[in-house]
């Protein structure tokens, strides 16, 4: 009785708006991020194949073969920008995560005022990366820096934060764990909050103490929750640029040179862009062969 | 007192220290930053630090003279809240697709739109460099809401396919029984349901746009400068003006903190959300 019937449409031609109705919604996005990113994206492959330098660019962009890749390749500052880009990466996703554990413990508590100490905690990831870079090198200042000052009040000598190839690659570690610890720990916390109570309960009534609590019970059940925080700090880490910029600008004698610095000084200090859209090339070829290492443990950690 | 008692008052003091310990580790450098955009410029570097002093805007009317700031200040809104705008209804639709719909290829699909995500902007910037040369787009506004999009639509997906799976698709069902077409259901009854996430999402996008800098130093030049650029002007061959630096970058930064201090419900609503998804 309630039928409604609709003459005019026939099943199959119903059946063709069913089926071309979701991709109304899903193609504009698609087709926008197509043309903004996979032309630039083949553009960028084609000029790694070719000279671009902006001497002789006028005069036309030979095809020059793997000759960007071979310079590349056979350029210890480039594998020396690696070696600086993963020496930072694992280290600062370690303390990060380190700390941020031990944050997002603490803020499991059921405490007064969380909201506010929560957002306080976060303060440091909403700022420009600009501002923070600038503000840690007034601090860092080696003759005027607070950071000396008081280090020489309890007794220590002053630190070359900055000026020292030793020490240059710590500060820019130090700067980026207090910019997103409280990003680590924020999600640490929210995969705490969603754990399920009665293997914790069955863990207390069996007498296990609170390290082994932690160890065998939280750290296997956050497992996903610990990949997914991992990959994002993976892939922000990997890119770093803005604050070694405003730091130390890759220096002293290279010694913070990331491979985005190290892109950067190519690609727009001296115009070089076929070398640049190579070493691209390469940096992007490694993020997506770790992306997907990491997303694949994620899959099968979603199953376990 | 039983020891037992006394221990759980302890450990609870503890907590409260070690986390006001980090409360302050993460404050003390914003809060010294601030102080020192209202020193005079010689008392920037004095020792001992000076903690008390006579306040002086002397810093920001330097800023702000010429007038050049504000038009910075408005080139930073304008892209910010383009790109927001733009990304937030491509990307917010094509979450509804992918949570309303089920069809061939969609976990491929939304899998592939993760991709711009992980790309590191250098690489993306020298092709773009060339193309928006060629195109005479350079040091536009244009060329950075272009590339914005790049990451701020991904970012928009992906948050939002979560919202909108939280809306049972019951209700929209109701309102196309009582005769909505699907976009009307969509609009009159999903969308008011999604707001917080919206926000959420539009909080988080903002914040990546007003924050930019590689994109901005490389793509513009005296007419589109952003205000991430415009602060590291300051920085002159002969000097670092401190002062200045120190004031327009608390102008950069206390709108947006006291903005995300005022939505931070939303926002630990929308980054927590990738953990548990």
């Amino acid at each position: 009785m309630a039928s409604v019937s609709q003459p005019s449409q026939s099943a199959p031609f119903r059946r063709l708006i069913r089926q071309i109705e979701p991709s109304f919604y899903i193609a504009p996005s698609f087709v926008v991020m197509v043309v903004i990113l996979i032309y630039p994206l083949g553009y960028s492959l084609w000029l790694s194949f070719h000279r671009w330098t902006l001497r002789t660019f006028k005069q036309g962009i030979p095809f020059v073969g793997l000759e960007n890749y071979q310079q590349l390749f056979s350029s210890p500052e480039f594998w020396s920008s690696l070696r600086i880009t993963f020496t930072f990466v694992i280290l600062a996703i370690l303390f990060e995560f380190i700390l941020g554990m031990g944050l997002a413990l603490l803020l499991n508590h059921d405490l007064k005022a969380k909201g506010l100490i929560r957002s306080f905690i976060l303060l440091p990831m909403m700022c420009t990366n600009v501002v923070i870079g600038l503000t840690w090198r007034l601090l860092f200042n080696y003759e005027f820096g607070i950071l000396n000052y008081y280090l020489n009040q309890l007794g220590f000598a002053s630190v070359e934060w900055l000026s020292s190839p030793k020490v240059a690659l710590w500060s820019v570690i130090l700067v980026d764990v207090w910019n997103t610890t409280s990003f680590v720990a924020l999600m640490l916390l929210a995969g705490l909050q969603s754990l399920p109570e009665e293997p914790f309960e069955a863990a207390r009534i069996d007498g296990a103490n609170s390290v082994q609590t932690f160890l065998y019970l939280t750290l296997p059940l956050l497992r996903q929750t610990i990949l997914v925080a991992l990959l994002w700090r993976l892939i922000d880490t990997f890119r770093i640029f803005d604050v070694v910029y405003l730091l130390t600008a890759g220096g002293p004698a290279r010694a913070t040179e990331t491979v985005s610095i190290y892109i950067y000084r190519y690609g727009f200090q001296s115009f070089n862009l076929g070398f640049a859209s190579a070493a691209s090339y390469v940096m992007i070829v490694i993020m997506l062969a770790l992306a997907g290492v990491m997303a694949r443990a994620i899959g099968r950690s979603e199953t376990l | 007192m039983s020891p037992y008692r006394l221990l759980r008052y302890l450990s609870r003091l503890g907590i409260y220290m070690l986390l006001i310990l980090a409360v302050i580790l993460s404050l003390a450098p914003l809060v010294y930053l601030f102080l020192t955009s209202f020193k005079e410029p010689n008392l920037t570097f004095s020792l001992p630090p000076v903690w008390i002093f006579k306040p002086t805007l002397q810093n920001y009317r330097e800023v702000l003279a010429g007038g050049q700031f504000e038009k910075y200040f408005v080139n930073s809104l304008v892209v910010a809240l383009s790109t927001t705008a733009i990304a937030l209804s491509l990307g917010g639709l094509a979450a509804y697709g992918f949570s309303r719909f089920r069809f061939r290829g969609a976990f491929w699909l939304r899998m592939s739109a993760l991709i711009p995500q992980m790309l590191p902007p250098i690489t993306i910037i020298v092709p773009l460099y060339v193309l928006f040369n060629g195109l005479r787009l350079l040091d536009t506004r244009w060329a950075l809401i272009i590339s914005y999009l790049t990451f701020t639509i991904p970012l928009a997906l992906w948050m939002m396919i979560g919202f909108f799976d939280d809306v049972p698709i019951e209700l929209e069902e109701a309102a196309m029984i009582d005769g909505c077409t699907r976009l009307g259901a969509l609009v009159r009854v999903s969308l008011p349901l999604v707001a917080p996430g919206l926000a959420a999402t539009a909080i988080l996008a903002f914040l990546y746009c007003w924050n930019e800098f590689l994109y901005a130093v490389i793509l513009t030049g005296r007419e589109a400068r952003t205000l991430p650029v415009t602060i590291t002007s300051f920085m002159t061959n002969k000097a670092i003006l401190w002062g200045r630096i120190a004031a327009s970058g608390s102008m950069v930064l206390v709108p947006v903190l006291a903005f995300a201090l005022l939505a931070q419900r939303y926002l630990v609503r929308g980054l927590s959300r990738g953990a548990i998804k």
